[in-house]
């Protein structure tokens, strides 16, 4: 029974944004559909080792949602699936859902046997490729629904290892995509970014050197289900490293790359540098800045690092990152408040890249305003509500206020004429 | 003058925006561009301060900075600038003024450093001169041929002219090089003679090996190290004539043989080649060519003149018949004119300025790069 809307409302993107602004629309009385096209949800957030300010787990916090989303029968969630057309009409919006084939079905248990047997490896999205994983798996640790994921075009021919070791038929390698269309009286467009690519910044050996990783690389790395379950360790030798660099604004606020601050980095850096020296306290940490931005009660973190032993922080951003001796990284900088251009070598250096948005690509078809960043445009009139990352670079907390605040927009917009 | 009080010139800014480094109000500070530079020293980098100085108007500073002549507009800053703030244009328009705010008297600085539009006048003038002065002496009677230049215009027309002139370039140099050299020692401390430092910094100059640190500009190596070998060709073969006139009685005009000649023509040669490359460089454009402002095209097109009107003056005289042979001559000679007496007013003035910020460079102590 509906008593809100008409029609449901549609919440593009399962991350933190989409899944909080779809359980508060839900408890408004709502019926909601959450759409994912990954096989879990939590998105970016659950990338994270920790949030800042205060250095918790977000694992903790999606499990709160989740246990909301199980309680609450108006959220239909849809995982593996897109969004592949959408079309305005007088009354809301009639659109296009395709599901990926369900290799797995809700029968599974997630009790592991398929993944213990099946041959085929690919690089494990979770991890952003940092290690490999099999085929058929658990998502990630943290994964909700708690279904295995298979990934079909990694099996090789013939294979049914995994179907011969379930026990419960829960897998079907022969399932077919599904397609379905939904009316929904407004869209919450909560699609998030991605990071930007490494590989694009040459001038700082990303792709090209291997020491040379980005912030989010170093997130998995810290996380204790992550590649190097949670050690700290040069991806050249495995080894931990002595002198880690963070170079801030790399690729961003540059008209080069993406011209905007991603408003996080600064922080995720500092947080780094704490994993950095509570898990290596030999280990010196220098971050190179331009500015430092620590608005708000994010300010403490600030001054945490900056009184902290061994943490140095340097106004100058690095221009130029090349190999050094044996497997170090040679830094090019000049240090302003120094006067004094500076040639120092690192051996980790941590990439503190921005965040693009996930509008970029067209990757949802719909006729969406968006900003000369790509970032998208709430309109009540098109019925069209944009939260998150979507909407602006901005952390979990802004993005969870953001969530809220989407969420009356989506009902306020199902309810107009 | 407190040296912690910062003086902000509005019309320094206003110069500095209307002459193409408006962009400077982009600057973050970032420092980017001093992290790439190649040729900037470790203990000066250059040129996140100049961009700052130069955002607020701190006239006094650019001034005495001799960071802003040791840049060659490579431009590897402006091409990695993450505001586009160019900051190789805006060292470029630095330059300008600063030729401008240093010249005697100041207001031919003016009149020179507004070439783009006053060139018409700097150009026409020394041409008005040149056909005036040639008329007053023989009604310009253009001998039968073969032509003989010492005909049409004796060789104490010449010296009546760029003698005067030559001395009062000198002077007006010496007064503005001076000026500046002071600025820059103002609160350093420089050890070792000046000539004991011109004299590397000189034979640096001659191999232009800062040019080949440059990154986004090193097209521009080659042409500017022919246009220079071109200027240092053409006054080596001036000298020898001077000698071989009046020292040896050679008569001329010289058999189109003559060795000396082969050097006149060979730097001919290389001034127009060069003038070429950099003139190609310029139109290309692009961010690794900079901004081509008033400031630039008038000395290039000046010097690749003088170097093409040589070359008329000297093939016309053989080739056409001697009516139009001397409106060559004439026109050769007035952008040597030109050329002169613009040298510490234009871009030219460069030549001066930069020396002796590479002597001071090595004279402090911060060259090692």
């Amino acid at each position: 029974m509906n008593t809100m809307t008409k029609q449901p409302i549609l919440v593009v993107g399962a991350g933190i944004t989409g899944v909080s602004a779809a359980l508060e629309a839900a408890e408004t009385g709502c019926d909601v559909i959450l759409v994912e096209r990954e096989p879990a949800i939590g998105g970016r957030v659950l990338r994270n080792h920790n949030y800042f300010p205060k250095l918790c787990p977000p694992a903790c916090g999606m499990e709160i949602n989740t246990r909301r989303l199980e309680r609450n029968s108006r959220v239909r969630v849809l995982t593996n699936t897109r969004v592949t057309e959408a079309n305005a009409g007088a009354d809301g919006w009639s659109v296009k859902l395709a599901s990926a084939p369900a290799y797995v079905n809700d029968r599974c248990t997630g009790c592991g046997e398929c993944a213990k047997v099946c041959p085929a490896k690919v690089p494990d999205p979770h991890n952003l490729g940092m290690n490999e994983t099999t085929a058929i798996r658990s998502p990630h640790v943290d994964a909700w629904p708690t279904t295995y994921t298979l990934d079909r075009s990694a099996c090789p021919a013939d294979c049914k290892a995994c179907v011969e070791a379930c026990k419960y038929e829960a897998i079907d390698l022969n399932a077919s995509a599904k397609d379905e269309t939904v009316s929904a009286s407004s869209v919450v467009v909560a699609t998030g970014w991605h990071p930007y690519p490494l590989e694009k910044l040459t001038e700082l050996g990303g792709g090209e050197l291997k020491n040379v990783i980005a912030n989010v690389n170093m997130e998995r790395m810290v996380a204790p289900t992550g590649p190097t379950e949670g050690k700290i360790l040069k991806p050249s030798n495995g080894e931990p490293p002595k002198k880690v660099a963070f170079v801030q604004c790399a690729g961003s606020r540059d008209v080069n790359h993406l011209p905007y601050c991603s408003a996080v980095c600064c922080l995720a850096s500092l947080k780094q540098a704490i994993y950095v020296r509570e898990q290596l306290p030999e280990a010196e940490v220098t971050i190179y800045y331009i500015d430092r931005r620590a608005p708000g009660r994010n300010e403490d973190v600030l001054t945490r690092v900056a009184e902290m032993d061994g943490v140095k922080l340097v106004k100058g951003k690095v221009g130029k990152i090349e190999q050094g001796q044996g497997d170090g990284l040679k830094l090019r900088l000049e240090d302003v408040e120094a006067g004094q251009i500076v040639e120092t070598e690192a051996d980790m250096v941590v990439l503190a890249t921005g965040m693009v948005s996930n509008l970029v690509n067209g990757d949802l078809p719909m006729n969406l305003t968006k900003d000369e960043d790509n970032f998208g445009l709430d309109s009540l009139e098109q019925k069209v509500i944009v939260a998150g990352v979507a909407r602006r670079p901005e952390d979990v907390a802004a993005c969870v206020r953001d969530a809220t605040g989407a969420a009356a927009k989506s009902v306020i917009a199902a309810r107009r004429a | 003058m407190a040296s912690n009080v910062l003086i902000s010139s509005t019309s320094f800014r206003e110069a500095l925006a209307k002459k193409g480094g408006v962009t400077a109000a982009r600057c973050y500070q970032c420092a980017t561009c001093s992290s790439v530079c190649e040729l900037a020293p470790e203990g000066l980098p250059f040129p996140r301060r100049q961009m700052i100085n130069a955002q607020w108007g701190l006239a006094d500073k650019v001034a005495a900075d001799p960071a802003v002549w040791l840049c060659h507009q490579c431009n590897d800053c402006t091409v990695r600038c993450p505001r586009d703030a160019k900051p190789g244009d805006v060292m470029q328009t630095i330059r300008a003024l600063a030729v401008e705010n240093l010249s005697t008297p100041k207001f031919l600085g003016k009149l020179v450093g507004a070439a783009g539009s006053t060139w018409p006048l700097l150009i026409g003038l020394p041409f008005v001169f040149w056909i005036a002065f040639i008329y007053a002496v023989n009604g310009f009677t253009v001998p039968e041929a073969p032509l003989a230049w010492h005909d049409f215009v004796p060789h104490w027309m010449i010296y009546a002219v760029y003698i005067p002139v030559t001395l009062w370039v000198v002077i007006a140099i010496l007064v503005s090089g001076s000026r500046y050299w002071n600025l820059m020692g103002q609160g350093v401390t420089r050890s070792g003679s000046f000539v004991g430092n011109l004299i590397p910094a000189i034979k640096e100059i001659l191999a232009h090996k800062r040019f080949s640190d440059c990154e986004a500009a090193r097209p521009r190596k080659t042409g500017h190290l022919l246009f220079l070998w071109g200027f240092i060709g053409a006054a080596i073969t001036t000298a020898l004539i001077i000698v071989a006139m009046y020292g040896f009685k050679t008569p001329l005009p010289l058999p189109q043989t003559h060795w000396m000649k082969w050097i006149g023509n060979f730097s001919a040669l290389l001034l127009l080649f060069g003038g070429l490359m950099l003139l190609a460089n310029r139109m290309k454009g692009g961010q690794s060519a900079g901004a081509s402002t008033a400031f630039d095209t008038f000395f290039l097109f000046v010097a690749f003149m003088v170097g093409l009107t040589g070359i008329l003056t000297e093939g016309g005289r053989l080739a056409f018949p001697p009516q139009i042979a001397a409106w060559m001559y004439v026109a050769h000679l007035s952008f040597i004119l030109c050329l002169f007496a613009t040298f510490p007013y234009c871009k030219f003035a460069h030549m001066v300025y930069r020396t002796l910020a590479m002597v001071h460079e090595r004279m402090t102590g911060v060259a090692s790069r």
